[in-house]
């Protein structure tokens, strides 16, 4: 949370000579972050983020109490000003309204009547400095708990004191039964869902949504002169419980949520009778009425000496230690072993309730910039995680991008239209229960929609080649959904032009032996290779076309399967191979990779037959003949070669170009 | 014809092509040409005996690929032929790996220089490991920073509900798992994360880095120690790293961690002017602290022989504060536009 505190503000509880940059520099280091100062005239407002354990922090008074503690440490003088506020003279011109507190709700209840309260308008100073932080201004008996509340940090609600007696002049602290409503102040309608703590009349009507936000039926109005001033202080998580539920986030709500400590209930109390006397020239028509149900201290934290030394790596002199923790408000003697201080932390600091709590506090105020650097001296860790292998992702992204193909990061979350057009029903994705933007509902099971949608944006690429790695993710009935690498690709480029990129790609990854099986009808050629060592076949993925586009996706986990780190080098033999082109006129349509095949199974001395062009019909093929035993000579290839042109012709009707 | 005599006309004929001056083409068809004087004399092979026949081919290889050379460096010039030098090279088509894939792979070469394991976790996780496991029972408020995304699915009797990973901290009591409660640990977990935010600054998807290092005798010395050879290894000699409070519920304490600005040196001032780059002289990048005794119970550790650190922010942030990249709407590194992901 930020809270916004003008310079001179501060400077009624803080007493110092630093000017702002120094509070900037010093809080920043130390304490809660003052992430710029924003100059208006020639006044500085803070703007300061304030961590969520840190409600005590949340108000202007917050901030002068740890200003006080940094910058002295720093070596600028500085000291909280005590908050001197007179007590009231309490009367009993009007009689309270009677209370019926549940202590397991609400652990304190304070309030009071001021009555012949005057509607004036908010005076000049208060108007600027509500205005500052970023309040709207109302008139002054609206604005004073805005302004109290900023100040001292606990939310305070006015009441229209008559609307309240009106209606029996009772509040009752209670859990809402479901289906209750009530109308906010600002004329939005709810209805409860069950154990929001409300209060009600006597009637059982809600009167307001305590610590989150006033009702219509009892706040104040044009009509208002008498008040009836109240905190009370619900329980944290019952108070977010109503405030997430009904999203009513208002600024009392986020504190109280946060644990305000109900201690500050009294002098915000009196702090707003001050200025409702002051501006409003109202009058204390009742006595306090004070039903506090004194919460324990915070525990006292055993904290050992030693530990300062184990997080920070220094030691720290016992008087430093306490010296730092004293001026935070705690308490500290040492246990009868003398290794453990016993600290007791202030009621306003519930986040002190572990040892390093007390580290953190010691450490920050003394300074995390006084630490020396040093990298680790202990043991390095060899044991890796299986099924990953990141030096060969990288690896393949390289040679892709270095053969042309441009990566990309597409989202793992894809609309409804583009789920669907993998081919199966959007009910087969996840689904996300809250999505932002209709485009990201789904989480993908193929990455080639996404992929086919990139070129598509990309109309006038025309030789736009894309691929990506990413998790795909198929859901399990009782189990975190699947998450299959996919290696994707995708182009305007041919389908040889493709397929010959993931055949590089595999040479480039030392897989031994792969094979593509086309599917001519489906338009889709299946991917399958072998591993080395256990000489089994994976089937890798598929290459497919679809409205023009070549598509690829590879299963990342396959390709692991069957890459090896290095080639299995073979020496070359000291007996002749002949290469020889054969072309052949073939029938149209005539699919060439049967016909390699048959060629390939004609002789066991033909090692390789290579597919070398095609031009219309006429198609060269080159032959590379080898004989590990013998030297090979024309004689011995006559037969084979005539062999292999009569069942080409025959199997294909194709026609040999020339003569055998 | 002997060997001899094979030899010394190659020699001969070699001599010719080397000095001959005509145009690369025509001089191509003269020595290399179906009728051409290499096949000439190629020919002559059958004049040798049988036994001779083997050499002679091996010394006609050797000098075919001789007269290619000479070819090849009379294409050059050499020949005497003019060459325009001054016509722009002809580059290969390349493409480019993803910014983020560059980010990614200089970010994971850093810390496995310092003894880090890259791993991986799943992007799609219970809401143990995001949160609870990490000190966040469900409902905290602390939990409001993390924007979540939830996912219909199965709902786990003990670790709750399916939430797309808001943060790569999930690796932390994963990573202890995977260990078996035995340090050292010394991770980097680089993921996807999601959450449900977008604006210049935000992307419903982006990356984070998680570093979590685990072991008897780790302090915040060493924190800063690995924070400082980051910054000096990604951002170069001279950028400083700084620790800030801060607070998470899953370390204690907890820091902000801000690199010092690279355009005024972490002056905050560019001559007499605010430097428009940075917050005073630093950028806030992220977040790190002491993992939190709870953290390391869950992760089955025991809190007191150990202590340990972690650290973790998001790729995009880290890599957009890269000197003179100019990269200000982080939406962008996710268009997928040819336009600018070609200049990568």
């Amino acid at each position: 949370m930020n809270i916004l505190i003008p310079h001179n503000w501060l400077l009624e509880h803080l007493e110092t000579d630093a000017s702002p940059n120094d509070i900037q520099r010093e809080l920043s280091l130390a304490g809660p972050s003052v992430e710029r100062i924003i100059e208006d005239g020639d006044q500085a407002i803070y703007d300061i983020e304030i961590t969520t354990n840190r409600v005590d922090s949340m108000s202007v008074r917050g901030v002068a109490r740890e200003a006080a503690v940094i910058l002295n440490q720093a070596g600028i003088k500085a000291k909280l000003k005590p908050l001197s506020i007179p007590n009231p003279q309490e009367t009993n011109q009007l009689p309270l309204p009677k209370i019926f507190n549940q202590p397991e709700l609400s652990g304190r209840v304070i309030c009071v009547v001021l009555s012949h309260v005057q509607r004036t308008a908010t005076p000049s100073w208060m108007t600027k400095r509500l205005q500052q932080v970023g309040m709207n201004v109302h008139d002054s008996t609206i604005d004073i708990t805005n302004y109290v509340t900023h100040e001292l940090g606990h939310p305070c609600h006015a009441f229209d004191y008559d609307k309240l007696m009106a209606t029996g002049g009772e509040i009752r602290v209670e859990e809402a039964k479901k289906g209750e409503t009530f109308t906010t102040l600002d004329g939005e309608s709810y209805a409860t869902v069950g154990g929001e703590v409300v209060f009600k009349n006597s009637q059982g009507i809600i009167i307001d949504l305590p610590s989150i936000k006033g009702t219509q039926n009892t706040s104040i109005d044009d009509q208002t002169q008498n008040i009836l001033l109240l905190m009370e202080s619900i329980k944290a998580d019952r108070v977010r419980f109503a405030s997430m539920t009904h999203t009513i986030r208002t600024i009392a709500a986020q504190l109280m949520e946060k644990n305000v400590d109900p201690h500050l209930a009294g002098p915000v109390l009196k702090r707003g009778i001050q200025l409702y006397q002051e501006l409003c020239l109202a009058e204390v028509a009742s006595p306090i009425f004070d039903e506090f149900y004194q919460t324990k201290p915070p525990r006292p934290v055993i904290t050992p000496l030693a530990i300062f030394d184990k997080y920070l790596g220094i030691q720290l002199s016992p008087t430093v230690i306490s010296t730092i923790l004293k001026d935070l408000g705690c308490l500290i003697e040492l246990d009868e072993t003398k290794t453990n201080l016993v600290v007791q932390p202030p009621t306003f600091r519930p986040d002190l309730t572990i040892p390093a709590d007390i580290v953190e506090e010691v450490a920050r105020i003394y300074g995390y910039h006084n630490l020396p650097s040093r990298l680790m001296p202990t043991a390095i860790p060899t044991i890796y995680p299986s099924q990953t292998n990141f030096d060969w992702e990288e690896k393949a992204k390289t040679f892709l991008s270095l053969v042309g193909w441009q990566e990309v990061y597409t989202y793992s979350l894809v609309s409804q239209d583009l789920a669907k057009t993998d081919g199966l029903t959007a009910g087969r994705h996840l689904k996300l229960q809250n999505p932002l933007t209709e485009d990201r509902v789904y989480l993908r099971r193929n990455l080639w929609p996404s992929l086919m949608e990139v070129l598509d944006q990309n109309p006038l690429e025309t030789k736009y080649a894309v691929f990506e790695l990413a998790n795909t993710y198929i859901p399990q009935t009782d189990d975190l959904p699947k998450e299959e690498l996919i290696l994707g690709l995708a182009s305007h480029q041919t389908t040889r032009q493709v397929r010959g990129v993931v055949e590089a790609l595999l040479d480039y990854l030392f897989v031994d032996k792969y094979e593509f099986i086309p599917d001519q009808k489906q338009l889709v050629t299946t991917i399958y290779a072998t591993a080395r060592n256990s000489q089994s076949q994976y089937k890798l993925g598929t290459l497919a076309i679809k409205s023009g586009k070549c598509l690829v996706e590879l299963e990342w986990k396959k390709i692991l399967a069957v890459a090896n780190t290095h080639p299995q080098y073979q020496a070359p033999s000291s007996l002749p191979t002949i290469i020889e082109d054969l072309t052949f006129v073939l029938q149209p349509q005539q699919a060439v990779g049967p016909i390699m095949q048959t060629m390939q199974k004609i002789s066991p001395l033909i090692i390789n037959v290579t597919f070398v062009d095609q031009y219309h019909q006429n198609t060269t093929f080159r032959l590379t003949y080898h004989d590990p035993q013998h030297s090979l000579n024309s004689n011995q290839l006559k037969p084979i070669r005539q062999k292999l042109v009569g069942k080409v012709e025959r199997a294909y009707g194709a026609r040999l170009v020339g003569k055998v | 014809m002997t060997i001899k005599q094979l030899q010394s006309a190659i020699q001969e004929l070699k001599q010719t092509a080397l000095s001959d001056a005509t145009p690369g083409a025509q001089k191509h068809q003269t020595y290399l040409g179906k009728k051409g004087k290499f096949n000439l004399l190629a020919k002559k092979i059958l004049d040798l005996s049988p036994v001779d026949r083997k050499k002679a081919g091996q010394l006609l290889n050797h000098f075919k690929s001789e007269l290619e050379t000479i070819l090849a460096h009379s294409d050059a010039g050499e020949s005497g032929e003019w060459v325009d030098l001054s016509i722009p090279g002809k580059k290969p088509d390349v493409g480019h790996l993803h910014p983020i894939s560059q980010a990614i792979a200089q970010i994971s070469r850093i810390f496995e220089r310092i003894g880090f394991t890259r791993v991986r976790y799943p992007e799609v996780d219970w809401d143990w490991y995001v949160f609870e496991s990490l000190n966040m029972p469900p409902d905290h408020p602390a939990r409001d920073e993390w924007e979540t995304f939830f996912v219909d699915g199965p709902t786990h009797p003990d670790l709750g509900k399916l939430v797309l990973t808001t943060h790569t901290s999930n690796g932390q009591v994963r990573e202890m798992e995977r260990l078996h409660g035995q340090p050292p640990i010394r991770m980097i977990n680089i993921a996807r994360c999601y959450r449900r935010q977008q604006d210049a600054t935000h992307t419903q998807m982006f990356h984070q880095f998680e570093g979590l290092v685990v072991d008897k005798g780790i302090n915040i010395q060493h924190l800063k120690g690995t924070l400082d050879h980051f910054a000096r290894e990604f951002y170069g000699p001279g950028t400083k790293s700084r620790i800030r409070p801060f607070h998470f519920q899953f370390t204690e304490p907890s820091f902000e961690v801000d690199f010092s600005c690279h355009i005024c040196q972490g002056t905050g001032r560019v001559g007499k002017n605010k430097c428009r780059f940075c917050k005073s002289g630093w950028h806030e990048v992220g977040g790190a602290g002491m993992v939190h005794p709870n953290v390391l119970k869950a992760g089955g550790i025991d809190p007191s022989q150990y202590t340990g650190f972690a650290f973790g922010w998001g790729v995009e942030r880290t890599y957009s504060l890269k000197d003179h990249l100019n990269i200000d709407d982080i939406r962008l590194i996710y268009s997928n536009q040819a336009s600018f992901l070609r200049q990568f």
